[in-house]
């Protein structure tokens, strides 16, 4: 990490890349099966090398479906200006899905099937650390 | 293997009860299960009870220990299991196992649970962990249990055409069969509109639309063939016992991971729906045999999803079963006749024993305000974190 790259939540999730962050997911060797986030082996019961490598997961994917949390999460979870927000469930490709919340898209414009581009956002200012972010969804044109 | 039968059984009421410890409560289940079975301690030869993180079991989830240290220390083995919601199936399936094996004649089973109130948070003083899916579902999205629920309910929108009624129906239903029993804590029957007007807590899902969770207990007492000629009792067979874990590649939401591997043709909800089939193999019955089918409804959407996950109609016609009224008590098949996790809230390692001794009653027509008629084969399915799912076939 250089100093430019975010304050993330957790460490180990998200890569900043020269085209944008990136999900650090686990790539097997032996059945070819993506996984977010890295595992410490493949439960493939067909695949027999389980050998597993780091891998960047696709940055694009489809909104396969949504809800929005109403009520504020145990304090475990932190966020300046708490207001209930859209947490989707993203189909990345490759059977993989990926559960996140979405940035900048309200309740009235999330639609199972939009098209959906990976984000780093800010949840809340810590004073020693400064911004806090996760990885979060938003609509893929947002960047263009 | 011997065929296995259950005795008895006995409930604590669910509700909140904070002036009972987990041990009372359990204590109180296990009293009025061997009175039903007419049966003694002296006669109880082990005791499989599920183990809770949340209060009793000496901080080990030794919760059999717990008990016949208080009141039967004969020697018998204590067997504990975990499982979360689906300790209780487990820890009846371990019963069921000793006796089938012909190792022992008379065996309970127990869970007792006392719930903290709310959203179920992770075990105090977890560390940080971030290969931990719990620490990273709520730090880095504050993902509560309803959100996965609500996950699956708008895609099953999306995919059926699912309506906001017809969910609402469903929790409308559940209130509606517990008006008649004694044992459920939410008994006033609820009406659509009651339903939309509780608040919305992830959407489309109500207040009134998730379980809540509550305070109970449930033991069952089974017992060799042997041992029910000798009494004289009648007794309801355990025709299917059958537990499992997930397979690779279920597209359930699963709680509380972050992210899912999809693969073709494995079912959802794989550690429930392969319970299922296992039970029904060993029974020998199909689900058009089942006249009365208890099953785990964390929320509205499992009402109507499950049935068809377990191969009850097609995919998508719980909609209409629900509308026309097929899944009442009176219906088709009756689902939850006990009123389910909506009316009782969940209680979790206890949950999947209240089912059981709900069968039983049924099958003895002893379900008293919510009797479906003439009950010959009733099912159990429940979930629990990890993947365990399990399911329990009784028959008369």
């Amino acid at each position: 990490m250089n100093g430019a790259d975010p304050e993330m939540v957790v460490e180990g999730l998200v890569e900043m890349g020269s085209s944008g962050p990136r999900l650090i997911g686990s790539h097997c060797l032996g059945c070819g099966t993506l996984y977010f986030p890295q595992m410490p082996g493949c439960p493939n019961p067909d695949c027999h090398d389980k050998r597993l490598e780091r891998t960047l997961l696709p940055d694009e994917g489809t909104l396969y479906s949504y809800t929005i949390q109403r009520y504020q999460p145990p304090p475990l979870f932190r966020m300046d200006d708490w207001a209930p927000y859209v947490l989707g469930l993203v189909d990345l490709g490759a059977g993989l899905r990926v559960m996140g919340m979405l940035s900048g898209i309200g309740e009235n414009e999330v639609e199972i099937g939009m098209k959906l581009r990976l984000a780093v956002e800010s949840l809340y200012r810590d004073a020693e650390r400064g911004d806090v972010c996760t990885y979060m969804f938003a609509a893929a044109g947002d960047r263009a | 293997m011997r065929p296995v039968y259950a005795l008895g059984a006995g409930v604590h009421p669910w509700g909140k009860w904070p002036d009972k410890p987990q041990l009372q409560l359990a204590l109180e289940a296990m009293d009025t299960a061997l009175a039903d079975a007419g049966v003694a301690w002296p006669d109880v030869q082990a005791l499989a009870a599920a183990s809770s993180r949340f209060e009793g079991g000496m901080g080990w989830g030794l919760h059999a220990n717990e008990v016949v240290q208080a009141v039967a220390e004969q020697g018998m083995p204590c067997i504990n299991v975990g499982g979360a919601c689906a300790a209780g199936v487990i820890a009846l399936q371990s019963a069921y196992s000793l006796i089938a094996s012909g190792q022992y004649d008379v065996v309970a089973a127990l869970g007792a649970e006392r719930m903290p109130k709310g959203f179920i948070p992770r075990p105090p003083g977890s560390k940080d962990d971030r290969t931990d899916n719990d620490y990273l579902r709520w730090v880095t999205m504050g993902a509560t249990n309803p959100a996965y629920w609500a996950i699956e309910a708008r895609r099953r929108q999306h995919d059926h055409g699912t309506t906001a009624e017809t969910l609402a129906k469903a929790s409308v239903l559940m209130r509606r069969n517990a008006a008649g029993n004694r044992y459920a804590r939410y008994r006033d029957p609820v009406g659509v509109e009651e339903v939309f007007a509780s608040p919305m807590v992830a959407d489309p899902l109500h207040l009134l639309q998730i379980c809540p969770v509550s305070d109970g207990a449930a033991a069952v007492i089974l017992g060799s063939e042997d041992f029910v000629k000798r009494s004289g009792k009648p007794a309801v067979r355990v025709a299917g016992c059958a537990v499992g874990s997930g397979q690779f590649g279920d597209p359930a939401r699963r709680i509380p991971t972050i992210a899912t591997t999809v693969r073709e043709g494995i079912p959802h909800t794989s550690e429930v729906a392969g319970a299922v089939r296992r039970a029904f193999d060993m029974a020998g019955v199909a689900p058009k045999d089942i006249d009365v089918l208890e099953m785990a409804d964390n929320t509205a959407w499992h009402i109507l999803a499950w049935p068809e996950l377990f191969g009850f109609y097609e995919p998508g016609q719980g909609d209409w079963m629900l509308e026309n009224g097929k899944l009442a008590i009176d219906g088709e098949i009756a689902v939850n006749p006990s009123g389910g996790f909506l009316s009782f809230g969940e209680a979790t390692t206890a949950q999947a024993l209240l089912q059981v001794t709900e069968i039983l009653w049924q099958l003895r027509g002893q379900a008293e305000g919510h009797q479906v008629s003439d009950a010959k084969v009733g099912m159990t399915a429940v979930l629990g974190l990890g993947a365990n799912g399990g399911s329990v076939i009784l028959t008369r």
